[in-house]
């Protein structure tokens, strides 16, 4: 990878990741208010056989994948 | 035979539980160049694990049968993911799916009004498409090992990372990658910044050979044109912040970045040479006394390199018991196709110990630059050229549900059914003479089922 790359990739994670601290700073609960978020239906990916089983079939058949993670390669298919 | 058309299951998975993935070890160049570039942070979407409330092991099992219609492709899949939970948070996962191909798949050819015979891909022989029936090659047939583990741990009071590793394999494609991440927590673990990458380098070894790029599909016994095998490599970066809004609501926006490079093309795909003026495919004669293809036919052929950008931003929202889960993402490449994909389930308490879990995804896709459903004998061979239906323009559509339930002794049972379809356009400007009257694009119609089971010792 080239150092211009390199410098604009720097960019690209710094300046967002700055912003969204601290943009969000203001946001949130206090330790004492997690018993909601802490339920195992809160989590983002609640069924990770089922989130990569669905990853696998729309990678095999469309033209994109990823997004919520590194998405369904790895195979054949396409 | 291979895979063209697969519908695989599971695996690159890891730790996608805590939200992103992630593993690995790599090139030092690289950490450090990522390390650098994340500043101070970063975190996967982990959510703090209750370790040592949990048993030492957590396994998830699946069952999955995917089935097109009209005879096309059928998956049968056994999944089983295993969590080590020890001490300090730290978690070891194991990954394992075999998954069980058979069925039919489009090979890019036009439909036409008289038999056509093709060459199957290895070159060991042909088969015959019936008038007017969407050319499909009926030797799909595989069965794919794949494998993955990772490890995950805190790295202090704020940081958390993962490293993974990733293999598959099928009769004619070997899959290996490793992955890492990292993330940090800030705001009183209310945000949480991550950022991960994956490397992975895959071999494709066709039998026979993979075909040069936009030359003849030739009689059977003539490898002339084939090479050897070929690889790819992809590199994914991954960047995500996860906040917490509210008591109620937490959201993810993830950018990605990912870069292929190698042999991007599908070796069984071919598309139709055709006639300008009446748009039919040009016959062939195959040598005599020897089998080959009734018309002309070309090998397709894409670009060695393919970048892809993606934003994917998640919500999950409580509601007096219900969740909401809604995400979207846009993904545009540098092969000028561009998607949107729009994802909601809502999962209703029924009781203390059941659940049902509506579903609906939206997904749209424009054509690639190069996607083709025919080239035509009077024009200048063009660079590319691939009539894949994957690679045109389509919007798809998933409706379903999925009711589970927790037994008396705390293992989670669940049954999901859906329906997923595709349907597409081939562009007008494309369309010759009496392809006008043809059905130029493969629609897609299939049941994805789905039996899960998980428990812990």
């Amino acid at each position: 990878m080239s150092n211009k790359k390199l410098y604009s990739m720097k960019l690209i994670f710094c300046v967002p990741a700055l912003l969204a601290i601290s943009a969000c700073s203001s946001l949130g609960v206090e330790p004492w208010e997690r018993d909601v978020l802490a339920k195992d239906e809160m989590q983002l990916v609640t069924d990770p056989i089922e989130a990569a089983t669905d990853d696998h079939i729309y990678f095999s058949k469309e033209a994109s994948s990823g997004g919520r993670g590194f998405g369904g390669g790895g195979c054949g298919c396409n | 035979m291979a895979v063209a058309d697969s519908v695989v299951a599971v695996v690159a998975v890891i730790n996608q539980k805590e939200g992103s993935p992630v593993i690995k070890k790599k090139p030092k160049s690289v950490s450090k160049a990522l390390a650098t570039a994340t500043c101070a942070l970063l975190g996967t979407t982990a959510m703090p694990v209750q370790a040592q409330e949990e048993p030492a092991w957590e396994f998830d099992t699946s069952l999955l049968y995917y089935s097109e219609d009209d005879g096309r492709v059928q998956d049968v899949s056994i999944a089983l993911l295993a969590r080590r939970l020890f001490a300090d948070d730290k978690i070891l996962t194991l990954g394992l799916t075999v998954d069980s191909l058979t069925g039919a798949t489009p090979v890019g050819a036009a439909p036409l009004d008289v038999v056509q015979t093709i060459t199957r891909p290895s070159g060991n022989s042909t088969f015959d498409v019936a008038p007017n029936t969407l050319p499909l090659d009926d030797t799909f047939l595989d069965t794919r090992y794949a494998f993955n583990a990772s490890w995950q741990q805190p790295l202090g009071r704020l940081y958390n990372g993962n490293v993974g590793i990733s293999f598959s394999k099928e009769y004619d494609y070997v899959h290996s990658g490793v992955n890492a991440g990292i993330s940090r927590d800030f705001n009183k673990k209310n945000t949480t910044v991550s950022l991960g990458f994956a490397l992975s380098k895959d071999d494709i070894e066709p039998i026979g050979g993979t075909p040069m790029a936009l030359t003849p599909m030739l009689d059977v016994g003539d490898l002339s044109n084939r090479l050897g095998n070929e690889t790819k490599d992809v590199v994914d970066l991954l960047f995500g912040v996860t906040q917490v809004i509210s008591r109620n609501l937490l959201v993810q926006v993830n950018y990605s970045y990912s870069d292929s490079s190698g042999y991007l093309s599908d070796p069984f795909k071919i598309l139709s040479v055709v006639d300008p003026i009446t748009g039919d495919t040009l016959p062939r004669v195959p040598t005599p006394g020897v089998d080959g293809p009734s018309h002309q036919f070309l090998f397709e052929g894409r670009p060695d390199e393919r970048v892809k950008h993606s934003l994917y931003t998640q919500a999950k929202y409580y509601m007096s018991g219900k969740v909401l889960d809604i995400s979207y993402r846009y993904m545009t490449d540098d092969w000028d196709i561009d998607s949107h994909t729009v994802d909601a389930r809502l999962k209703f308490p029924i009781g203390n110990a059941s659940y049902i879990e509506p579903h609906v995804r939206f997904y749209t896709q424009t054509e690639a630059n190069f996607y083709r459903a025919t080239l035509s004998a009077g024009e200048p061979l063009p660079l590319f050229a691939s009539a894949d239906y994957r690679l045109g323009n389509f919007d798809a559509l998933t409706a379903g549900a999925k009711y589970g339930w927790k037994t008396g002794s705390g293992h989670d049972i669940s049954f999901r059914l859906e329906y997923y379809m595709q349907d597409g356009d081939v562009p007008s400007g494309q369309l010759i003479g009496n392809q006008l009257q043809r059905d130029m694009y493969p629609g897609l119609n299939a049941i994805i089922f789905n039996f899960s089971y998980g428990f812990g010792l």
